[in-house]
């Protein structure tokens, strides 16, 4: 695993992400999925957090929670079709843990992939740092 | 958009800048929860150079028939905070008005308004109006330990300045002991490099660098209003439940405060908590409720480090403004217990 400076923000080139900013961690069959570190600066305080069920059908690009910030509420995309196997319930009354450490402890759900030639559509670290210059 | 002129050593110490009220300004430093906390338990420091500043000069009987407060007070006191209403009785701004003296004021404005209030003045009055804003920046250095930390304890009682002093070791141009986050300490105006100076000598202190983040989460705690979100030209300081006026001088707008004063509101300001754990922030315009029936709106809310709860303020049916009952906000289409409660939240 490298990390990739882009300005003040980190990239792991690990993992895919999505253009709503999540990233997407594949092992086999399940994907771990979180906010990028980009993503966490904007919002800045994250200060609550709403979360897919476990057993919960997802579909690509489908809404599947919310991340509150002082800012604003942010929806929270799944990237992939799926089954929530798991979802990080320590978030929820810490909250504060995406902003310290939105790729490690931070990460939020995990699903059971449904068809893998989905994450064809994800995003390339390289491809994230192009959106990410751009905005 | 503007700049605070304070922006590269700001930048230097960690800001992260973003936009309010047409100016790009420190938003937080670390993060706005232990900002927060700095200024509960310790003391911490902003800069409000995006605030309006202005230098009122003429006679005080036409500035009196502006403002809502009495101006007859001793020279070197704050009247404030006070309002400029319009006939109807809205705020055109919510402000702090220095009285040198007889004949000459200083005004702090919302930054949103400082054009609207100078247009305003001089259209309701010959006096002559100077913005000071870009000449000085401001700063506010706020928290329960701000004196033992800055290692001296002022003369200045609450809501009284002075002019032309200095303030650790530096000449600055204005000092109060005024803030608006609750706890005690001082605002200066000072020029931009003296500021500078000033800010390195409070880091070395352990002073802490606040942004305007921290700033709202306080003043809703205390109940302080923001203008635009809790105020505005259709709220009436009745209303508001903002007691800025004086009855016993003449203002514009004064008929419609009291005929409200006479015959009740329609709806009022309250407070509310959610409960403890819950993690959504309810944002303006969400709909407050009590069994069902809408009886009013959130204006502004925030989850408070202080209480580690959602806290917020809004606008109730005035029948229904039941202090100490647990209404409901609807957020997203939720439910959420929420219990109205009177200010200071804290």
């Amino acid at each position: 695993m490298g990390e990739i400076k882009v300005g003040k923000y980190i990239i792991l080139d690990d993992r895919h992400y999505t253009d709503t900013d999540e990233w997407v961690k594949i092992e086999d069959e399940v994907a771990t999925v979180g906010i990028t570190d980009y993503a966490q600066k904007k919002l800045r305080d994250i200060v609550g957090i709403e979360l897919p069920s476990v057993s919960q059908e997802v579909k690509a690009g489908d809404p599947v929670g919310t991340i509150e910030s002082v800012k604003a509420a942010s929806d929270l995309y799944s990237p992939l079709s799926g089954t929530v196997i798991e979802v990080n319930e320590e978030l929820e009354a810490s909250p504060e843990i995406i902003n310290q450490d939105p790729y490690g402890e931070g990460w939020m759900f995990k699903i059971k992939i449904k068809d893998k030639s989905e994450a064809q559509r994800l995003l390339t670290p390289e491809k994230y740092i192009e959106k990410i210059r751009g905005e | 958009m503007f700049k605070t002129p304070l922006s590269s050593i700001e930048e230097k110490i960690g800001a992260n800048f973003g936009e309010f009220a047409g100016w790009e300004m420190p938003m937080d430093y670390t993060s706005y929860q232990d900002e927060h906390m700095a200024v509960r338990q310790s003391a911490a420091f902003f800069d409000l150079s995006h605030m309006g500043r202005i230098r009122i000069k003429g006679k005080k009987e036409e500035l009196d028939r502006i403002v809502t407060r009495s101006l007859s007070a001793e020279n070197f006191r704050m009247i404030g905070p006070s309002a400029m209403l319009n006939e109807n009785g809205g705020f055109i701004d919510d402000v702090m008005i220095y009285k040198i003296s007889d004949n000459e004021f200083l005004m702090v404005t919302n930054a949103i308004n400082r054009e609207k209030d100078i247009k305003w003045i001089k259209s309701n009055s010959s006096l002559e109006v100077d913005d000071l804003t870009f000449e000085y920046v401001m700063l506010a250095i706020q928290g329960r330990r701000v004196w033992e930390l800055l290692g001296f304890k002022t003369d200045l009682q609450p809501l009284q300045f002075v002019l032309n002093t200095t303030f650790l070791g530096e000449e600055v141009f204005l000092l109060s002991r005024s803030g608006w986050t609750g706890e005690d300490g001082l605002e200066v105006w000072a020029k931009a490099e003296v500021a500078e100076r000033i800010i390195n000598k409070l880091i070395e202190k352990r002073v802490k660098p606040a942004g305007l983040i921290t700033r709202d989460s306080l003043r809703q705690e205390m109940g302080f209003v923001l203008y635009e979100e809790d105020i505005d030209e259709n709220t009436t300081p009745v209303e508001a439940r903002y007691w800025v006026f004086d009855l016993d001088k003449e203002f514009i707008g004064k008929e419609k405060v009291e005929e409200q004063l006479k015959d009740g509101v329609k709806r009022m300001r309250v407070g509310f908590k959610l409960q403890k754990g819950v993690r959504v922030i309810p944002r303006h315009g969400y709909k407050i409720k009590i069994v069902g029936a809408e009886i009013g709106e959130v204006t502004s809310s925030t989850y408070s480090p202080y209480l580690g709860r959602v806290i917020g303020m809004g606008y109730v049916n005035s029948s229904n403004a039941f202090f100490g009952f647990h209404a409901s906000i609807d957020i997203r289409g939720k439910e959420y217990r929420a219990k109205i409660s009177d200010f200071p939240l804290i």
